[in-house]
């Protein structure tokens, strides 16, 4: 059971609950004067305090942060200039159909001001709705901020919200924010051109953090506070062994390793928390050991896991198939990989030489493991022997399951490489 | 700023003598004068004495306007004149006038010039004077006046690309039409306005005009509003005349049904007997006409087509200027409206464009001003009373005033509009989306259009074989794949097995070369 370590336990939850919570993870990136926080703070205040209408969109791969970090920024919009500011939001998957999205609209601008929806009222009543509520929220000087989410699923049909939307923006009356958050860089190709021309065209990109930033990010996330319900000796205790381990130079190279497939700052959460759950309580510190193993948790590899479970004989068999196909055999049954078998014996005098049924059971048993299967489904009658077959391992997998293979014959990687 | 010297010797030749008494006085009020040699700060009383082009009216949204009138000066104007200029005579501010209108640099800290600034480049104020359309606009009021004074029913198209100012250019010919019926004592036509996307159905522009023209006449259960629209028309009208009615249809593509028969029918209405409707549609495409209404030119009325050609450099800075001649000081260098006008007048002649970059160029410039030292943004007053108490550090003072908008600035807004957002993607992809990337390259460059994920996994790998980087597997592939084609860099296709999904290329192999030409790996990949 080991030594119950009430600090470890709370540093854990703590830890845990940050990396739950974007508000946190996107602070520190929002700091500077470039970031795309300041940017856009600095765009919708200005509308709202200049009174004009305005447009923008941000793009950026899933997971970079756009809606989180509108999220900030809003709700420090609406610390700032309580009263002046109501938000609807739209998401493209729920209201790209025209007539829902302006249900939706009148929806949420009734709840806004207290009004009573109607869910009987028609496509032209909530339209008209939307354009008087406009309007009204113009001569009040109140801004209204339209968040679309998945914007280019709005650009699909006829694009009338949209028309509509931005359309209202050019007139004089109404005082409205449009923001649209997409993944796809070329959002604004999908529009009209009509559309696009009302479009300004501001955009924010959402890049991945560098990695000088990813380090920051890390030690803003994963230090614990001095100053805090913790004790103090134990969290700079804490702290100091972090560092250590965030300069070590196995540490980056897990890093890279595991930004190389997707460097978005989800994923990199994705993994921290895996690596902060690997913590062991009776310690209660942060060691490389926890985010080794969180890799080699991420980066499960199953087929390899089922190549160390293989026999010799089962293995051989794998590696002739894997000659034939390099030979670029296209279609290979079981007889000719036999006979590979043999002109392997024969020219290289392997000590091991299993019978043909012997190999057969080997066969039926990778196909049941599905590492190798039939080409096609058809002629099911065949015998096993004559049936086209292929491999379901890569040759990388297959290198990779020889290597980390117990006690893998010499022979069997030579083969492999030539 | 070499630039605007060499533009002016011509109107200094005017002003020789007037710039040397001028000189000395200028130095108490500002760094004016060393960057803009001409700008002298004229009190806005010599500017109503002098004969401009056109008398700039100040407009002011309907919500502002409470208190403010147009003949209060603005307050930079009052704070740096009082009392400091010399007297001009009135015969030189003439001359200056009639070529060029002298005006001081604008101040981008004072928060009320850079709103009345930003509202004057908005794209929701509608200025005054429609310029550069005139032509346009008086073909489509002579037409609407013979039509009115003939009593005959007409129809008039007007097309072109977005932007271009059609809808304006309707808003004022309405406005002159209603003025000149007035005048010439000619009963009001009534006046129906509408965008074509607010219909729900197609067939409610009949309701909308049978409204309008008959209040009394409801549309009963069996006849629609465009039979009774069409009886109405086609019998003679027992009251005396009736009204005129204007029909103005904004977006008139969205009418375009699969049978055409909307669209078809309403053009049809002016060519009835006893019709009284005149008929403007707007669109964007320049053959509507042709393409959708064949069977009018057969009949012989086909609509009157006015094309709106897209705007020209020299309409693009005209506007520009006109719509900033009403503010008091300078905004933008010349040269930097210059730029932006041909930039887009080549690509597209779209106003709407030209007036965002503006208003992006003047953002960077407050973004310019927010890193600037806090020294500058004192007042003259306090500069005056640090500079006699200690010496100012020279480096401070050789830094430029920041006033108006360079084409640094404009230069800034315009790549930001126009670059696409992808070179700084691939840029920042993870290492094995970019090799997938330049995999899909190689494969299309012998002319392929698309592949299946199987073949991108094979050069792929080969790819990651050449620079001993261990590829990934198949599935995680796959998942990359999908990644890039949510960000619209990759196309995928649909299939049972992942292998045999198809891939293709969605943007140009020259920007992924060009993304990646940083990297000598990809560099000679890529070869």
């Amino acid at each position: 059971m080991g030594r119950e370590n009430p600090a470890a336990e709370e540093a854990l939850c703590l830890l845990r609950s940050r990396l739950c919570d974007p508000n946190f993870i996107f602070k520190p990136l929002s700091d500077s004067p470039d970031s795309n926080y300041s940017k856009l703070k600095f765009m919708i205040s200005s509308s709202i305090t200049e009174a004009c209408n305005n447009s923008v969109l941000l793009l950026g791969p899933r997971g970079s942060g756009k809606v989180a970090v509108l999220e900030l920024v809003l709700r420090d919009l609406l610390l700032e200039y309580p009263d002046m500011i109501s938000v609807i939001k739209l998401s493209g998957l729920l209201h790209s159909e025209d007539v829902c999205a302006f249900k939706e609209i009148a929806r949420q601008l009734c709840v806004e001001n207290q009004l009573l929806f109607s869910k009987m009222a028609s496509f032209d009543d909530n339209s008209q709705f939307m354009i008087a509520m406009l309007r009204e929220c113009g001569l009040a000087h109140k801004t209204i901020v339209f968040v679309l989410d998945e914007f280019d699923l709005f650009a699909q049909g006829k694009q009338r919200l949209l028309y509509s939307l931005l359309d209202a923006m050019q007139s004089v009356t109404s005082q409205a924010v449009v923001i649209g958050v997409s993944c796809r860089l070329d959002a604004d190709q999908l529009l009209e051109k009509r559309v696009r021309s009302r479009f300004s065209h501001r955009k924010l990109l959402f890049l991945p953090p560098s990695s000088e930033d990813l380090q920051r990010l890390m030690e803003h996330i994963l230090s614990l506070p001095i100053d805090s319900s913790l004790p103090q000796d134990y969290a700079v205790e804490f702290n100091a062994k972090l560092q250590n381990v965030l300069a070590d130079k196995r540490f980056k190279v897990i890093i890279d390793t595991y930004m190389n497939s997707d460097s978005t700052a989800n994923h990199l959460l994705g993994f921290l928390f895996r690596a902060v759950s690997n913590m062991k309580l009776e310690n209660g510190f942060l060691t490389l050991e926890n985010f080794e193993a969180a890799l080699s948790n991420v980066q499960r590899q199953p087929k390899l896991e089922s190549l160390k479970d293989c026999s010799i004989v089962e293995l051989y068999i794998l590696v002739c198939m894997k000659r034939l196909e390099v030979k670029e055999q296209n279609s290979y049954n079981f007889n000719s990989m036999m006979k590979e078998y043999k002109s392997i014996h024969d020219s290289l005098r392997t000590p091991d030489y299993y019978s043909r049924s012997v190999c057969l059971r080997a066969f039926e048993h990778l196909l049941q493991r599905e590492l190798i299967s039939f080409t096609d489904k058809r002629g099911q009658n065949q015998s096993v022997e004559f049936h086209p077959v292929k491999l379901l391992v890569s040759f990388h997998e297959l290198h990779q399951g020889l290597k980390s293979y117990r006690s893998c014959p010499a022979i069997l990687q030579k083969l492999m490489a030539g | 700023m070499p630039a605007i010297v060499n533009r002016k010797p011509s109107l200094l030749a005017v002003s020789a003598d007037y710039d040397g008494v001028v000189a000395v006085q200028l130095d108490k009020i500002g760094d004016d004068f060393r960057s803009n040699p001409l700008s002298t700060p004229q009190k806005r009383t010599l500017r109503s004495n002098s004969t401009p082009i056109s008398t700039p009216v100040k407009w002011k949204s309907p919500r502002r306007s409470v208190n403010a009138s147009p003949n209060c000066p603005p307050n930079a104007i009052e704070r740096d004149v009082d009392g400091r200029l010399p007297k001009i005579s009135k015969s030189l501010v003439k001359k200056l006038a009639d070529n060029f209108a002298v005006k001081p640099n604008w101040n981008p800290r004072d928060a009320e010039q850079m709103r009345a600034v930003k509202e004057a480049l908005h794209l929701s104020t509608s200025p005054p004077v429609v310029v550069c359309r005139e032509e346009e606009q008086n073909k489509v009021l002579e037409f609407c006046k013979l039509c009115i004074k003939q009593e005959k029913a007409g129809s008039l198209y007007v097309c072109g690309c977005p932007g271009t100012g059609k809808t304006l250019s309707m808003e004022k010919v309405r406005r002159l039409l209603v003025d000149w019926t007035r005048e010439n004592g000619l009963q009001q036509p009534d006046l129906l306005v509408l965008n074509c996307t607010s219909l729900t159905n197609t067939s409610d522009i009949f309701s909308k005009i049978l409204s309008k023209s008959q209040s009394q006449k409801r549309s009963t259960g069996t006849t629609s509003p465009l039979k009774l629209l069409q009886n109405i028309y086609s019998q003679k009208p027992q009251e005396s005349s009736r009204n005129m009615t204007l029909i103005v249809a904004d977006e008139l593509d969205y009418l375009i049904t699969k049978d055409r028969a909307v669209l078809h029918d309403l053009f049809m209405l002016t060519t009835l007997p006893f019709s009284r409707c005149v008929l403007i549609g707007v669109a964007n495409a320049i053959d509507l006409a042709d393409r959708f209404l064949p069977k009018l030119k057969s009949l012989n009325c086909k609509p009157m087509v006015i094309t709106f050609r897209a705007y020209s450099k020299d309409q693009i800075l005209k506007i520009l200027e006109e719509r900033l001649m009403s503010l008091p000081y300078v905004v933008f260098q010349k040269i930097a409206l210059e730029l932006c006008a041909r930039k887009v007048a080549a690509e597209s002649g779209d106003m709407r464009k030209a007036l965002n970059v503006c208003r992006s160029a003047i953002e960077m410039l407050e973004a310019e001003l927010r890193e600037s030292p806090n020294y500058l943004s004192l007042s003259p007053v306090e500069k005056a009373v640090i500079g006699q108490q200690t010496a100012p550090a020279p480096d401070v003072l050789e830094k430029r005033e920041i006033d108006v908008v360079r084409i640094d600035h404009m230069v800034v807004a315009l790549s930001k509009t126009y670059r696409s957002p992808v070179v700084d993607t691939i840029q920042s992809l993870p290492q094995h989306q970019q090799i997938i990337l330049c995999s899909a390259v190689k494969l299309f460059r012998g002319g392929k259009k698309d592949t299946t994920i199987g073949e991108l996994n094979k050069c792929y790998t080969d790819i990651c074989k050449s620079t001993l980087i261990p590829p990934v597997g198949v599935l995680e592939l796959s998942s990359m794949c999908k990644v890039l084609n949510d960000q619209g860099l990759l196309k995928l296709g649909q299939s049972r097995e992942e292998k045999f999904k198809r891939v293709a290329l969605k943007i140009d192999e020259e920007d992924v070369t060009f993304a990646l030409q940083g990297i000598r790996f990809f560099r000679s990949c890529l070869q």
